[in-house]
């Protein structure tokens, strides 16, 4: 088993033979404006000719920041490049599984977390497969169009789950959680906080029932778990399109 | 006539020996293959024509050809900033030829910028030259944990090599400063005593020691 040390031939737009998703070249996932920046970008010429998923691990360790495009020129990052490879490459389920399930390097896991949400066509399973690593709380450093944001690993996979444009790419379509729990496709998550969550519930009633004016928090994180709370986004919206 | 005894004018026979003999089933072997070969494009030519398309021959991978590979180090396009070149007048038309920029051996092409140079690298010209497929052997589930290790192990020695002990770290750099006016001292040494008077020459800094590389 082969495959072609570059995107050239799956580009073709004579054809495309190959493994597909969701009935498409796995390629088209991304914008053809970003796709082309990524072809013509020195990274990819350099550092992504003739990866296989085991060699991708190489420079994907050697990752420190995610994002989309960045600059006036809209420059691919090595993180948009690696995950152009990953979709052209399409590796195993548990070779994706490894990557994610790994500790020590974090831009790999994040990089896995943004394959599977791309990739992956079940939504339970997206679903299921992701959200333990909300309990994932190292800082991720993130490119924006000018300048840098920091963000976590937690906060980057909320992202990907509620969000539809991460990184300068377009997200597939992903039910929401609440009507796959409906349909009984998917069982209510269990938060890592437990009890902790309902605690923390009921001080915030009795708050707001004691003085009649909302304190907001100073920060999203101070809930606990890391996630964002719902009044205290950190980036806004347009920061994180990235492109 | 070779197997009569004498000859026309009464010499010795026997005396061809100095002709090349055939091995006939070789041959035969050969000419079999050229038939079937033949017989193959003949066919392949006709199912073409037959699905409305054009047949257009294609030169066969080389058996012996090798799997394409990940460059395991970054392109070193810096190397050759502020140093001298010599290029040999009229030397290399176009991009033929060696001459001032990032040259290639295998196809014996000089690109001037980095970005012509690393898409040769990756062009089926190049790739055909230094015998590779163009192709990537596709990685197993093993393939990638034993990288995995690996390079958690290459992580691991890099950091455990890195000093952070304070004393430890100005013994390194004492012992390093001292080695280097051993030099110092050693030259300048050598400089007096080549001088008669002892008060030794002012060196002349040449750019690489002169050698034009």
């Amino acid at each position: 088993m082969a495959h072609q040390a570059d995107a050239k031939k799956s580009l073709d737009e004579r054809g495309y033979t190959g493994a597909l998703i969701r009935g498409d070249n796995p390629l088209k996932l991304f914008e053809k404006a970003v796709r082309d920046r990524i072809v013509d970008s020195y990274y990819w010429k350099e550092q992504c000719f003739g990866l296989n998923a085991a060699t991708l691990l190489d420079r994907a360790v050697e990752l420190t920041f995610i994002g989309g495009t960045y600059g006036v020129a809209q420059k691919p990052t090595p993180f948009l490049c690696l995950a152009f490879k990953l979709l052209q490459l399409t590796p195993d389920k548990e070779i994706i599984l490894f990557y994610l399930e790994q500790e020590e390097y974090k831009y790999l896991r994040a990089l896995a977390a943004f394959y599977i949400r791309l990739a992956w066509e079940k939504d339970a399973d997206v679903y299921t497969t992701l959200e333990p690593y909300l309990s994932d709380s190292r800082k991720l450093k993130r490119r924006i169009r000018e300048g840098w944001a920091l963000t976590h690993v937690d906060e980057f996979i909320d992202d990907l789950l509620l969000k539809n444009r991460v990184c300068a790419t377009t997200l597939p379509k992903l039910n929401p959680r609440l009507f796959l729990e409906d349909e009984d496709r998917l069982e209510p998550r269990v938060s890592a906080l437990g009890e902790e969550l309902e605690e923390l519930d009921h001080d915030d009633e009795r708050d707001s029932a004691s003085d009649g004016e909302v304190e907001e928090l100073p920060n999203g994180h101070a809930n606990g778990d890391g996630r964002p709370g719902s009044d205290g986004e950190v980036v806004s919206d347009e920061e994180m399109d990235g492109d | 006539m070779a197997d009569r005894k004498a000859g026309a004018y009464g010499a010795a026979g026997g005396d061809t020996a100095f002709r090349r003999t055939w091995d006939r089933d070789e041959y035969a072997a050969k000419a079999a293959d050229r038939e079937q070969k033949v017989k193959e494009e003949g066919k392949a030519r006709y199912e073409a024509a037959a699905a409305g398309k054009k047949y257009i021959p294609r030169a066969s991978t080389p058996p012996d050809a090798r799997d394409t590979e990940a460059r395991n180090a970054r392109l070193n396009v810096a190397d050759l900033v502020g140093k001298q070149t010599i290029v040999v007048a009229g030397a290399g038309q176009g991009k033929r030829g060696k001459s001032a920029g990032f040259y290639c051996d295998a196809c014996d092409l000089t690109y001037k910028d980095n970005l012509q140079f690393v898409e040769h690298l990756n062009s089926k010209q190049h790739l055909v030259a230094t015998g590779e497929s163009g192709e990537v052997r596709r990685a197993t589930l093993e393939d990638v944990k034993e990288r995995f290790e690996y390079l958690k192990r290459k992580r691991e020695d890099e950091k455990s090599r890195e000093v952070v002990d304070l004393t430890a770290r100005i013994e390194v750099a004492v012992e390093v400063e001292e080695r280097e006016r051993e030099v110092r001292r050693r030259k300048r040494n050598e400089k007096r005593r080549k001088t008669k008077d002892g008060a030794g020459v002012q060196e002349i800094k040449v750019e690489n020691d002169g050698v034009i590389c």
